[in-house]
């Protein structure tokens, strides 16, 4: 779509009278400020993350993963995401063949419902297990009598991920397949194909890239949470912090390579997602010709 | 029978979009449905695939009863309007779709994708996504898949309709061929008549939900009994005209002429400098208005009845000319008389079609100007005019419920009444005149949604199936013929009414190409009646007379209603 | 057939539909239904005490004060970029145009280190600010900042499809029909775009009003001054009052659930607006 507005910008651009100074002066303004713009609140924060990370050497920022409790951050992020991911996953592909294939009533409201966790602070996405199941909870307790712990463990911070990433991969899905149509679906069921096998055969194929960048945005949001989990957690170094939690203890203790050293990480992280992202609009536009 | 529908109907939010349709496809028989876009033709043919639930009504697949099966399991292949290909499958794989579900071999699965691949003309295309193909050869591939697991029908749902003219005609022809060759039952859905006469064995025409009539194209097209099909399946000129009554229930009353709607082709008009240069029967004197060269063909039209018109005109021409007459000429009779705008011509009329149709045009008949013009402004009215596309016209008789008697001609077509307390005077006025039908329509009366017709005696029970056929193929509602029989009739009764009812329904079907559902009451006729009108708003009722022309007392009930309902006598 | 649902030929509603709701409500409805109970259960006088304190009332200023300004911020600035990425061609547009999501990717915590270190006084930008009096890290104005940051996607990826969406051939109707490229834009531009601009503001300031990670790295957290309600209900947390951490909860809920349910209006408006200029 971007670059067929490019095209058509060229196009516009080669027109009668308008290598006018005037035109091209509005050009260069307009470039510039979203060059500079983008480039102070956006580029110069990505590369001090990286300048501080590499600050005093290649050697001590990698001296800096050698820390035990920085890898119990990084193992415990990635447990987290490992059963926050799938869950959300089932749960958007679900929601999405739902609402995109079926005329019901309510649908409108179910979006809107989907989407409540987008508009809720962390802070109160965490604080709200906190009042469930923490001490003084709903639930507390019960826990406490049969021995389980939720608050400042790892279910209370897969509870706070699950929450904040609920709507990631339902809100990439409706919208792709509430475009594709039902068409190719029904035309599977009149050649005899069963229900699962239309949507494994025809209609997860036709979604694939949506999917993969609703999962990866969904993973990318998991690993990177900090407000919701950091509620929940308790801050128990080594035990219940995860990256983003190990970061802040790190930049409080003026550790700031180390600190850096693990956002880098994270940077990384929401580098490759985006890439990945890129390349699947890219493989989109190929495929589907638009 | 391979394809048999019985009184399907399928409804969206209470209005009806499939209205009682039956129909039977013989097999090996390429059916074509046409219709306007909404007239319930794809509705229809995705209920046969199963990809629709009908609400009511049966569908048979060579004897097998279909109606809950999923479509899975039916056995068809369906074309979509849009192909719907599986976009990240080849062509190959596409194919191989329906095999693969049903776990063919692989080496069959080689054999039948060559096959089809050769049929459709695409050997070398194995390999492509859809994507990289045309239109043209898009759809070719769907249809392809359609067939593979062979079904025993195959059902297409406008599949030409995002092609352009060439490859449309091209299509076309594959598409005919390939269904000669297999001899498999297909039905195809289409708003374009060209295709429909190139493509069908026999067409169905639908418009509103409902299949207004099935035939051959050449029948269809010289012979249409309704209006709709008329001027749909291409152009037509609809005329008013006064013919002697015919059959035996003239016989008895004083001659009187009667109005019929007849049917002129735009070819079946000649045009010649005078009438007596005519080789065809007159039709009367025009103006060439308007010419537009074609090609192969001229169009014209010739604006008709004009006052220079008037005065070479014959007072003993019969037709009531409307407006203007649209008239195609070959190359030839160009030729022959060339023309030009602006030109007086004489209009004969090779062959004319009259249509089987009672309700001709609507005459409000009132006793003041004010009353009339508060009918001919009456929702209900101008928009069954409009939908019949047809005449409205007033009489204003002062004495119209009077005893005194009237002068000048009976209204034409189906006379129209304001329904209230002085309705049963004017009617028994009417009929004594001999004027039918008749139609007391109240002020405020809805569009209905339900006709419920009834006849109280055998006199009037064809010209009740005739009206009700005509009038349910211009309002989209759905009919009930409702037999009554006094409360406490012995069994005997009971069954003979039944079959009575049973045996309207297949005269319905058989004269008029329509279907209606019926049912038998108990009771007194009138107080039943009462009571099903006012169950429910946006009904109406057609009524068959006992007796010809002569409103019983304990009918006015029926009329004098309020709020009412609209009632159509005959 | 129940009127519930349109009749379809596809399987698996009841399933998908089942399995859906079951998890929206355990996560999602659940949760926030325990947070409205529990400030029911408190007294109206000690709610009103919690949610009107005077530290309380500050955080609020704060809080909305520089998410209105940040949102405000975004919506000129997202604007220009958008009109930059759609309308010119240069090079390194579409590594720019794939940046712009960078916040929804990016965790907090990095944003609000990172932030903090080019703005602090000895940071990359902030060294330069310094003689002219500005300080950013551990202000008001550090807080907008941060918000700033990630509120911009939101604005310039509403904006971008609106923008492709202008019909071209009014533009060049209106060219030939003698309009100066400014009338262009004031009449036929602006108000095509002004529905995805008011939506992708409300959507900016809606995330800014929650945010916390990026936000207490720059803001230097002190009370009445640089504190942000989000920070207060840690704070209350940390006191083990979860009273008054339901509260300020609550009244960020209600917040909440006000814009989203204006974000609703306010799209129902732009496809109306919309609607509307194309008849």
């Amino acid at each position: 779509m971007v670059g067929i507005a490019a095209t058509g910008a060229a196009e516009i651009a080669r027109r009668p009278g308008r290598g006018t100074l005037r035109s091209a002066l509005v050009r260069w303004v307009f470039i510039a400020l979203s060059l500079g713009f983008l480039a102070a609140v956006l580029l110069a924060p990505l590369a001090a993350v990286f300048a501080t990370a590499l600050g005093q050497g290649i050697g001590a920022y990698l001296d800096s993963f050698k820390d035990p409790d920085t890898g119990s951050a990084i193992r415990l992020t990635l447990l987290t995401a490992v059963i926050v991911v799938p869950l959300n996953t089932i749960f958007g592909i679900s929601a999405a063949w739902a609402i995109a294939k079926f005329e019901f009533r309510g649908k409108t409201f179910l979006i809107t419902l989907i989407d409540l966790p987008f508009a809720v602070s962390p802070i109160i996405s965490g604080l709200v297990y906190v009042l469930l199941f923490g001490a003084q909870g709903w639930f507390g307790i019960w826990l406490q009598e049969h021995n389980i712990d939720v608050i400042f463990a790892l279910p209370g911070i897969v509870l706070a991920t699950l929450f904040v990433t609920f709507p990631y991969v339902a809100r990439e899905l409706i919208p792709l397949m509430e475009q594709l149509g039902n068409d190719e679906e029904e035309a599977a069921i009149t050649l005899g194909a069963s229900g699962l096998m239309t949507f494994v055969r025809v209609t997860l194929p036709k979604i694939r890239w949506g999917l993969i960048y609703g999962v990866i945005l969904c993973n990318a949001r998991a690993m990177g949470e900090f407000g919701a989990v950091s509620v929940v957690s308790g801050h128990i170094r080594g035990l219940t912090t995860t990256m983003p939690l190990h970061i802040e203890i790190l930049y409080n203790e003026y550790a700031f390579v180390g600190a850096f050293a693990v956002a880098s990480l994270l940077t990384l992280l929401a580098v490759v997602t985006l890439i990945v992202k890129s390349v699947i609009e890219w493989q989109a536009s190929r495929t589907t010709g638009h | 029978m391979s394809i048999t529908l019985d009184q399907v109907t399928k409804q969206y939010q209470g209005n009806p979009v499939v209205n009682d349709v039956s129909l039977a496809v013989a097999e090996g028989e390429f059916f074509v449905l046409l219709g306007p876009s909404g007239s319930g033709k794809s509705t229809l043919l995705r209920a046969i695939a199963g990809l629709t639930e009908v609400d009511h009504g049966r569908i048979t697949l060579f004897g097998r009863d279909v109606t809950q099966v999923s479509a899975r399991e039916r056995e068809v292949g369906f074309v979509f309007q849009n192909y719907a290909l599986f976009r990240h499958m080849t062509v190959g794989e596409n194919i191989e779709f329906a095999l693969r579900v049903r776990r063919e071999k692989a080496a069959e699965r080689v054999r039948r994708r060559k096959e089809l691949l050769e049929l459709i003309g695409l050997a070398d295309m194995d390999d492509r996504l859809p994507i990289q193909l045309s239109g043209g050869q898009q759809q070719r591939v769907a249809v392809a898949r359609a067939l593979a697991h062979k079904p025993k029908v195959l059902l297409l749902d406008e599949p030409f309709g995002a092609l352009d003219a060439k490859i449309r005609e091209e299509l076309r022809r594959t598409i005919r061929s390939v269904q000669r060759e297999l001899g498999i039952t297909t039905i195809l859905v289409t708003h374009d008549q060209e295709e429909a006469f190139a493509l069908g064995d026999r067409l169905g025409v639908m418009n509103l939900g409902r299949l207004l009539e099935a035939g051959r194209p050449t029948d269809l097209y010289s012979r249409p009994a309704t209006r709709f099909v008329a001027t749909f399946l291409g152009a037509a000129n609809l005329l008013l005209r006064r013919e002697a009554r015919l059959g035996p229930e003239a016989a008895g009353q004083s001659r009187r002429e009667q109005e019929v709607v007849a049917m002129l082709r735009p070819e079946e008009a000649e045009l010649a400098p005078d009438r007596d240069a005519l080789t065809t029967g007159f039709l009367g004197y025009g103006h060439v208005e308007e010419m537009q060269f074609t090609g192969a063909l001229e169009r014209l039209r010739v604006r008709m009845g004009t006052e220079a018109a008037e005065r070479h005109a014959d007072a003993s021409a019969t037709a009531m000319s409307p407006v203007w007459i649209d008239v195609t000429r070959t190359q030839p009779e160009q030729r022959a008389f060339p023309l030009a705008p602006g030109q007086l011509v004489a209009v004969g009329t090779r062959r004319i079609h009259v249509l089987p149709t009672p309700l001709s045009s609507f005459t409000v008949c009132a006793e003041s100007r004010e009353a009339a013009e508060r009918l001919m402004s009456n929702h209900w009215l101008t928009d069954l005019a409009a939908r019949m596309q047809t005449r409205l016209s007033a009489q204003v008789e002062p004495q119209l419920a009077s005893e005194i008697p009237a002068p000048g001609p009976a209204p034409a077509g189906v006379a129209v009444v304001a329904a209230g307390p002085d309705c049963p005077a004017k009617v028994r006025r009417l009929l004594g005149r001999g004027v039918t039908p008749i139609l007391c329509l109240p002020e405020d009366a809805e569009p209905p949604g339900r006709v419920v017709v009834h006849f109280a005696g055998q006199v009037a029970r064809r010209a009740t199936l005739a009206m009700t056929a005509s009038l349910l193929r211009h309002v989209p509602a759905e009919a009930v013929f409702l037999g009554i029989l006094p409360s406490g009739s012995p069994e005997r009764t009971r069954t003979a009414g039944v079959r009575q009812l049973l045996d309207v329904r297949s005269e319905a079907q058989a004269g008029h190409g329509l279907d209606v559902r019926t049912e038998l009451r108990l009771g007194d006729r009138i107080e039943e009646l009462l009571r099903e009108l006012g169950s429910q708003p946006g009904q109406m009722l057609v009524l068959g007379l006992p007796e010809a022309g002569s409103l019983p007392e304990n009918f006015e009930a029926l009329l004098t209603q309020s709020p009412g309902w609209p009632v159509l006598l005959a | 057939m129940s009127a519930f649902r349109q009749p379809s030929v596809l399987p698996g509603f009841g399933l998908t539909l089942g399995f859906a709701t079951f998890f929206l409500s355990a996560i999602v409805l659940l949760p926030l239904a325990a947070l409205v109970l529990k400030t029911a259960s408190m007294s109206w006088a000690d709610f009103v005490a919690v949610v009107s304190s005077p530290r309380a009332l500050a955080s609020y200023r704060l809080s909305f004060g520089a998410s209105l300004v940040a949102a405000l911020i975004n919506t000129v600035f997202g604007f220009i970029v958008a009109w930059t990425l759609v309308r010119y061609e240069f090079p390194g547009r579409k590594v720019l145009d794939a940046m712009i999501d960078m916040p929804f990717a990016l965790p907090t915590a990095v944003s609000g280190i990172a932030l903090t270190a080019v703005f602090a006084q000895n940071g990359w930008i902030g060294q330069y600010l310094e003689p002219w009096g500005i300080k950013v890290a551990y202000t008001w104005l550090g807080v907008t900042l941060a918000l700033t940051l990630i509120g911009l996607p939101f604005v310039v990826r509403s904006v971008q499809p609106s923008l492709l969406e202008v019909q071209r051939d009014l533009e060049d109707a209106a060219e030939t029909l003698g309009a100066t490229p400014i009338y262009i834009f004031r009449r036929i531009i602006f108000p095509t775009v002004l529905p995805a601009l008011a939506s992708g503001f409300t959507l900016a300031f809606a995330r800014a009003v929650g945010e916390y990670g990026s936000v207490i790295f720059i803001a230097g957290n002190l009370p009445m001054k640089t504190e942000i309600t989000p920070l207060l209900i840690v704070i209350k947390l940390e006191e083990f009052d979860y009273n008054g951490a339901a509260a300020l909860g609550f009244v960020m809920l209600a917040m909440s659930f006000l814009m989203l349910l204006s974000i609703n209006l306010v799209q129902a408006w732009g496809r109306r607006h919309i609607v509307a200029a194309r008849r």
